[in-house]
């Protein structure tokens, strides 16, 4: 190797490295700036003080988890646990019911016609490109008192004369299942229209009853986008502050409320901090977890999108 | 072929270079290219070129030619500027280009993909190299249209290159190069995406406009048929290493190593148990070889070509003679293949079609060799 | 004979479901045009609530913020977005890991978490510093945030489904680092450039949470006033605005799409 060769190759390293620095670094700053340094920062103000205005201040304590945990001046009270109990089942609920609308809207468009098929998924997802906030307000005005809806439900006496359908823990989880439905099916869909058909038929043939032939052939195949489609909707929904807040009224509020509350309202930042290291340990748990199915289901790469 | 790595490249731009690159590029007569113990290597133990020495006169039509991951096509894209050398030099027209960036290169390339601008229309694509260059619009003009009238297709230029047929991309992939008149052209398997009639047509064709330009040609195959059709020398590589180089006719006739003579499509090998100047023992018995043929040294093959072969005639003088059976018989139209066991090892003959009586398989034959025709390879 | 009944099932499911989610939008649309206040009964139609919107000066300067906000943001997270992009691919034999750990976290990052950490974060700065006052400017900081993944993930895919010996024909054709951005690099991007700006865009007006939590007293936002009014008690005008909204993010994806997929051709 000559001396300039090598000069030649040094420099090239040397200007690749600095090319990656170059077309990296904005962005790869602006997000440690903007979004790591201050999420560190939140992790920080959990393990503070709640100050007199709202304000974390030192010492280091604990408190903010005890509070979390339901400790206040008052002895103990079960209002957080109920708040956490109630995010999780309203996820684990929100998360079956979608699954079940679902998985036949996902078979049923790859059933039809190849032209119409991009047109029915768009179809899906047209509505989710509308703000958050409009498409509550729609359901507020779909369930309030006086609406079909109510005057049904009323009729049927699963609510009392004169209320509506919401503020509820019933609405919050129609709220949850509309928002996130398109969620799952495209993931459910992309698995539906790679299915291997040989293998259904093998089935059919092998076992007859379609529910059998079902079971062994197609449900396992379409198990990585189901896995894909529940990272796409539990995560989101565990931590939805936008929908119990409109539609769930006290009594619906989930772990979104409460972290947000503390920083409106009855300000309390290390307390809503403490909350949200909650949510980020749900998250990555979650992730991790369905990471982890997905790798031995053989789908790995759908899993994490 | 042996590229898992992308082409490093610089990427900070000077000022100087629009005017430094104009005239570097300056069309100018063909060039030769030396290449002096040029090495490279990916990651730590893919050794792509193990230090390459060869010299490519101007005017030629130089194929370099190998199987896939011999170091043929890193050796073309380090002609070409995409690749930088480990070690070793590269001369183009007496100049070292080792630290020349492709941009600066008065060499073009005809890629695998061709590698078309799909943004940008026939006549686009054709003036981009003009344009990257500076040349002004009517020059541009003057050139491409003279081109695609060279190639003879003058009414595509204003198609999109997503319109065009296989054959016809090939094409203005070659007028592209073409039209930038560099000192080298270098042709990246152009012809392997193509049917075979169209290929043999190319083939024919390309062979003709380097004639006519007189401009230096590496071409890279691995088809040994279209590097004999095409080519003045040929450059056999192999695990880096040159193996040979030559002309179309040395390189068939008589192959320095096994791997060459394999690779050039030779079946009848031999190994050699023993020998003198003028005999080899092999399986097929003892053969009288002409003297003045060199001697290999140890462990060599006896390479006997097929077609020199005769089948049946009475054995002329100084011949050697060998008695066998046919096993199998191919009738491919204007020849007739045989497979003969003779002793118990294979032997392939081939003989003209002439409308002699064939041969039945289950036949004895008396084949007829000359002393001359038999070729000692390396092992 | 079966397997029609449950062909037939399924489609009567559709069409509930494609009902299910089209009728709360439809039911903003509808008494958008109500005569009357009233948010049960269709007494009638009429162009009140959009004439109330126009006099409505909160709602202009909402209105104003949300288009701002919108484009400033997305057009400074093309930027940077388009950078990483092509950073990825060009380093895409390198371990990258950090980076792409990097680029996922603002999309899996639940919204209010993300939303309150800034908001955190850029109080505190501004009490210790006086910079980056709750704002227009510190919403745009966090639009950009969480739009640069999308524009770097639209680019990074564009260009790995290019043939990679094209950035070498245009090196083999002359073309200087510069000339090869200018002639090669950007018209090859250009509709994914156009599809990842419309995204952005429609992510920025879809926002509320992050918005929400990063907004100064002067910086309202078309959500944040539509959430405002909810929680003051339901007004017919949000159903106006509500209208609009859905009409302009429909036309921005819509062209999203449509630049998107002419870039694959």
């Amino acid at each position: 190797m000559t001396e300039t060769n090598m000069a030649v190759r040094s420099r090239g390293v040397v200007s690749e490295t600095r090319h990656l620095l170059f077309s990296v670094m904005p962005g790869a700053v602006w997000i440690i700036v903007f979004l790591v340094l201050p999420s560190i920062y939140l992790m920080a103000v959990a393990f503070m003080t709640n100050g007199p205005y709202g304000q974390p201040q030192m010492p280091l304590s604990l408190e903010s988890f005890r509070q979390l945990a339901g400790f206040g001046f008052l002895g103990w009270s079960p209002g957080n646990l109920y708040t956490l109990l109630r995010s999780l089942w309203q996820t684990l609920l929100s998360t079956v019911l979608v699954v079940i609308v679902a998985y036949p809207i996902a078979y049923y468009i790859t059933t039809c016609r190849e032209k119409w098929r991009p047109i029915m998924l768009l179809a899906v997802v047209v509505p989710s490109w509308t703000n958050q906030v409009i498409r509550t307000f729609g359901w507020m005005n779909l369930l309030a008192p006086g609406t079909p809806l109510s005057d049904a439900a009323q009729a049927l006496g699963l609510i009392a004369p004169n209320m509506g359908l919401y503020p509820s823990n019933f609405a919050v989880t129609l709220g949850l299942v509309y928002n996130f439905l398109p969620f799952m099916v495209l993931p459910l869909y992309a698995a539906f229209e790679k299915l291997d058909t040989a293998q259904v038929q093998a089935a059919q043939d092998l076992y007859a009853a379609p529910v059998r032939a079902f079971w062994h052939a197609v449900f396992p195949q379409t198990l990585p986008g189901l896995l894909a489609g529940t990272v796409l909707v539990a995560i989101p929904a565990f931590g939805m502050y936008v929908i119990p807040e409109l539609l769930g009224g006290g009594k619906g509020m989930m772990l979104g409320n409460l972290v947000a509350n503390q920083f409106a309202g009855s300000a309390n930042w290390p307390l809503g901090a403490a909350g949200a290291i909650l949510m980020l340990i749900a998250t990555f748990v979650g992730l991790y977890a369905m990471r982890r199915i997905g790798k031995r289901l053989g789908g790995g790469e759908e899993v994490v999108i | 072929m042996t590229n898992p790595m992308p082409a490093p490249e610089v990427e900070y731009s000077d000022p100087l270079d629009d005017i430094r690159e104009r005239d570097e590029a300056m069309p100018r007569e063909a060039s030769s290219i030396e290449l002096k113990g040029l090495r490279k290597q990916f990651g730590k133990d893919t050794v792509a070129l193990d230090g390459v020495d060869l010299t490519i006169e101007a005017g030629e039509f130089f194929t370099l030619l190998g199987p896939s991951g011999c170091g043929k096509t890193t050796l073309l894209r380090i002609l070409a500027g995409l690749e930088d050398p480990d070690g070793g030099k590269l001369l183009i027209g007496g100049k070292d280009v080792t630290d020349i960036p492709p941009h600066r290169r008065s060499v073009n390339t005809v890629f695998q993909s061709y590698a078309l601008f799909p943004h940008l229309s026939v006549r686009d694509n054709l003036a981009f190299g003009l344009r990257m260059r500076g040349e002004s619009a009517v020059e541009r003009q003057r050139k491409v249209a003279e081109v695609a009238d060279f190639i003879q297709l003058g009414s595509l230029v204003e198609r999109r290159v997503d319109q065009l047929s296989g054959g016809q991309r090939q094409r203005i992939a070659l007028a592209r190069a073409l039209v930038c008149e560099p000192n080298v052209l270098l042709l990246d398997e152009p012809l392997s995406a193509l049917d075979a009639g169209l290929r043999g047509q190319l083939q024919v064709e390309l062979q003709r406009i380097q004639k006519r330009l007189g401009m230096t040609f590496v071409f890279v195959t691995h088809d040994q048929d279209e590097a004999m059709v095409m080519s003045d020398r040929i450059a056999v590589l192999d695990s880096g290493i040159i193996q040979q180089v030559g002309t179309p006719s040395e390189v068939y006739e008589h192959p320095v190593n096994a791997f060459v003579a394999r690779f050039m499509g030779h079946d009848n090998l031999f190994a050699i148990q023993r020998s003198a100047d003028d005999w080899v023992d092999t399986d097929l018995g003892r053969l009288q070889l002409d003297p003045a043929q060199q001697r290999v040294e140890q462990q060599g093959w006896l390479l006997i070509r097929p077609e020199t072969l005769e089948l049946g005639i009475e054995v002329p003088p100084g011949y050697n003679r060998l008695e066998g059976t046919v096993r199998e018989r191919l009738y491919r139209g204007s020849r007739i293949e045989y497979r003969l066991d003779i002793n118990g090892a294979t032997l392939m003959a081939v003989a003209s079609n002439l409308g002699q009586r064939l041969h039945a398989v289950g036949d004895r034959v008396t084949v007829s060799v000359c002393p001359e025709d038999l070729v000692r390879v390396a092992a | 004979m079966k397997k029609r009944t449950l062909q037939r099932g399924l489609t009567a499911f559709w069409w509930v479901t494609i009902t299910f989610l089209y009728l709360p939008l439809l039911v903003v649309m509808l008494f958008s045009f109500n005569a009357s206040n009233s948010a049960a009964n269709f007494t009638g139609f009429s162009l009140r609530w959009y004439e109330r919107l126009m006099g409505n000066e909160q709602i202009i300067s909402a209105f104003w913020n949300s288009l701002v906000l919108a484009i400033v943001s997305s057009v400074v997270a093309l930027a940077i977005g388009c950078l990483i992009g092509y950073g990825m691919y060009r380093h895409r034999h390198r371990k990258l890991g950090w980076l792409i750990v990097l680029i996922y976290l603002p999309i899996v990052l639940p919204d209010i978490v993300f939303g309150i950490s800034e908001m955190a974060f850029f109080v505190s700065i501004h009490r210790h510093t006086g910079l980056l006052q709750p704002g227009l400017g510190t919403m745009i900081i966090a639009h950009v945030t969480f739009q640069i993944p999308f524009v770097a993930l639209i680019v990074y895919s564009r260009l790995v489904g290019l043939d990679a010996t094209l950035f070498e024909a245009a090196k083999d054709l002359y073309a200087t680092p510069f000339k090869r951005a200018v002639h090669f690099l950007i018209p090859t991007l250009k509709p994914a450039l156009i599809s990842a700006f419309f995204l952005s865009f429609t992510l920025s007006v879809d926002d509320f949470v992050i918005s929400f939590f990063t907004a100064g007293p002067e910086s309202a936002t078309l959500p944040i006033y539509i959430w405002g009014a909810i929680k003051k008690g339901v007004s017919p005008e949000i159903n106006a605005i509500a209208t609009l909204m859905i009409g302009a993010v429909a036309i921005a994806a819509v062209l999203s799409l449509m630049f998107n997929r002419q870039g694959r051709h």
